[in-house]
């Protein structure tokens, strides 16, 4: 191609942009979204918010591609996960991508709201950004509770039992709350229909929602830049150096991810059997609660499952407002830091103890090795699919005690419903009698008008040939036709 | 519109700078990798090819056959469907004239709606082709007759290849 075809090509590329951009105002939206300010410039420090975006995108996506395949029922979600991870091509990178993904937003949420709170850029105006953070962290573990359930296996059932039950245990409001959860007193294909609509629907959408205004307050507010005022006069543009740095790491994290769906297929145990003596053990994230519970027994097991949440989400909450001195650097705030060591290594070692205690329990360890093996073997089996529609051979329709038809029957009927009104063409009679308005003055009208019931051809409209008696006849016996 | 491109210069420029287009690159390999996988999940189950020829399936005993009477049967038919084999009922008619036996499928071969018996000939009511009790076009706007299904009696029993025909053709061509 010579120059004066490339510069016509491009020419015209650029009147396309012109066009759509008087339209769209496309230009001054791509330059706000890339021209943002970042006060001390860019730093590898600053990825961990558009990793999350960049990992909610990937729940999405895949968890919409999961839906083409996915039944919440509790009949069939068990077999349509296993035919997902087992039989369809790249269901195994899909659901592992999602799986990993899921524990991937946590971490990634903990360590962003955990720099956010060690920066002190939940200060200076910007409360909105840190409380709309804290709720979107709510959700995500919404996400992983409701997630948690759908593919219906072992493990699924009984942690959700549990869990059900620990949020039942809240005084006053719990037994109202299970029921709400669960779709009544237990856990069933109901429950499986609100933890899917719910995971699928109304957390997403609060998420997205949440997320919108979180942008908003956050480019409103400009990022808050380092905590010290060394650079601060130092101003980049998010485009291109923050740009490449987010680049790069949601490329190392969607690497990690799709080594460890491979490498580590996400897990999917035998169906759940409600009468199995399954051991059940909580997914990572609710481990802590899990350990902490078992220190606590009676009434006092309020303490970990709300005193403590409650008091980790309400300090979150009031942070902000409660936290009001300028200082942001962590080296002059020790107390917070402190907390902050003391809830991260906290949560970190009661899931390590719990670990810990169960793979050296005389029981426990091995029952829970044996449940292991076994989620193993059924991943590693071949796919089975399951029969559905339930049809068997209908049986052919018993005549035998059928009394001889009327005259008028055998001329005008019988060649489409049967001699013995078996229905050998058209439908069978045999039992018509039990059918909705198929009343002995339904089935005499029909004969007259089979139009206003409904009856379409081959059905004759009307028998003029035959005299009212004849259709008396006919009809009187047709409700000696018993369907057995 | 000069206007636009003056006020655009020095960002266009740094736009095509090499840290751009590396982010560019990875942005554009982390979608193609997710985008096939996603095109290969979703699409995969629905366009690799129907397993095999379809089974045998039992029509009841050819003595319960009238002759030289047309009757209509229910059949069971199993079909692979993703996650399940999904059985269900589908409908045939029955000729026997003395040892000739003709099956034919329920489905019209125009736009697949479900043809009717009277006692005389076939109807498809949705666009109103007849065909005759040899299954031969009388009038409408099928492509070809009435399908035929391969049969064969085995102890006394008619056993049925139910398979479905592709549409709006002249000729009969299996599907899968």
């Amino acid at each position: 191609m010579d120059s004066t075809n490339t510069d016509k090509a491009s020419s015209r590329v650029a009147a396309l942009h012109d066009w759509l951009d008087e339209r769209t105002g496309i230009k001054a939206a791509m330059d706000s979204a890339l021209n943002e300010p970042i006060r001390g410039g860019a730093r590898w420090s600053y990825v961990f918010g558009s990793v999350l975006v960049f990992l909610f995108a990937v729940m999405v996506a895949t968890g919409i591609a999961m839906t083409f395949y996915y039944v919440p029922s509790a009949d069939h979600a068990h077999t349509s996960v296993a035919y997902i991870q087992k039989a369809v091509p790249g269901g195994k990178l899909i659901r592992g991508l999602h799986h990993y993904a899921a524990s991937a937003m946590l971490i990634v949420a903990v360590i962003h709201l955990a720099q956010v709170f060690l920066f002190g850029a939940y200060k200076q105006r910007r409360e909105l950004i840190w409380l709309t953070g804290t709720l979107m962290l709510l959700i995500v573990l919404g996400f992983s509770f409701t997630g948690y359930l759908l593919p219906w296996d072992q493990a699924a059932y009984f942690g959700t039992k549990v869990g059900a039950s620990i949020a039942g245990e809240i005084p006053v409001v719990g037994p109202l709350q299970r029921r709400i959860m669960l779709g009544g007193e237990e856990l069933t294909t109901i429950t499986l229909s609100r933890f899917f609509t719910t995971h699928v629907f109304l957390l997403p959408l609060s998420l997205v929602g949440l997320l919108a205004l979180h942008l908003l307050f956050f480019r409103r507010a400009s990022p808050a830049g380092p905590y010290h005022d060394r650079d601060d006069k130092r101003i980049e543009r998010f485009y291109p150096k923050q740009a490449f740095k987010d680049s790069v790491a949601m490329l190392a994290v969607f690497v990690i991810l799709i080594y460890l769906a491979y490498r580590s297929p996400a897990e999917l145990g035998p169906v759940a059997d409600p009468t199995s003596d399954y051991l059940a053990r909580p997914p990572w994230f609710f481990m802590p609660l899990f350990q902490l519970l078992k220190y606590f027994p009676g009434q006092s097991s309020l303490i970990p499952i709300m005193g403590i949440p409650a008091l980790v989400f309400g300090l979150m909450f009031v942070l902000p407002f409660i936290d009001k001195r300028a200082e942001r650097n962590p080296f002059k705030r020790k107390l917070g830091v402190g907390v902050l060591a003391l809830f991260i290594f906290g949560a970190v070692g009661l899931i390590g103890l719990a670990k810990y205690e169960d793979s050296h329990h005389p029981e426990y360890g091995p029952k829970l090795a044996e449940q292991e093996k076994e989620a193993h073997a059924f991943l590693n089996a071949p796919f089975q699919p399951q029969e559905i529609g339930g049809k068997t051979a209908a049986a052919p329709a018993d005549v035998s005690k059928v009394a001889a038809a009327p005259a008028a029957y055998v001329t005008s009927c019988a060649v489409c419903h049967g001699d013995k009104g078996q229905g050998d063409i058209s439908p069978g009679l045999l039992g018509v009698a039990d059918k909705p308005q198929r009343t002995r003055e339904d089935l005499l009208k029909i004969l007259d008008d089979a139009r206003a019931y409904g009856l379409k051809k081959p059905m004759p409209e009307s028998f003029p040939k035959l005299s009212a008696e004849e259709k008396a006849q006919i009809v009187d016996w047709m409700l000696t036709l018993k369907a057995k | 519109m000069s206007v636009h491109h003056e006020a655009n210069e020095p960002s266009t420029e740094e736009r095509r700078s090499f840290l751009g287009i590396i982010s560019g690159l990875i942005a554009a390999g982390i979608t193609a990798v997710l985008g096939i996988n996603l095109g290969r999940f979703t699409l995969g189950p629905a366009l690799a090819p129907s397993a095999g020829a379809a089974d045998w399936t039992e029509a009841g005993a050819l003595a319960d056959i009238p002759d030289g009477k047309l009757i209509k049967r229910n059949i069971i038919v199993a079909q692979e469907a993703g996650w399940g084999k999904f059985v269900s009922e589908r409908a045939i008619f029955v000729l026997k004239k003395g040892n000739d036996l003709t099956v034919f499928t329920a489905v019209c071969p125009h736009l697949g709606c479900t043809i009717q018996a009277s006692a005389e000939k076939f109807l498809c009511a949705c666009h109103n082709s007849q065909f005759d009790q040899s299954g031969t076009m009388l009038s409408g706007v099928a492509p070809r007759g009435m399908d035929t299904l391969e049969h064969l009696v085995e102890e006394g029993k008619l056993k049925v290849r139910y398979q479905n025909f592709k549409q709006g053709i002249p000729a009969k061509e299996v599907i899968g």
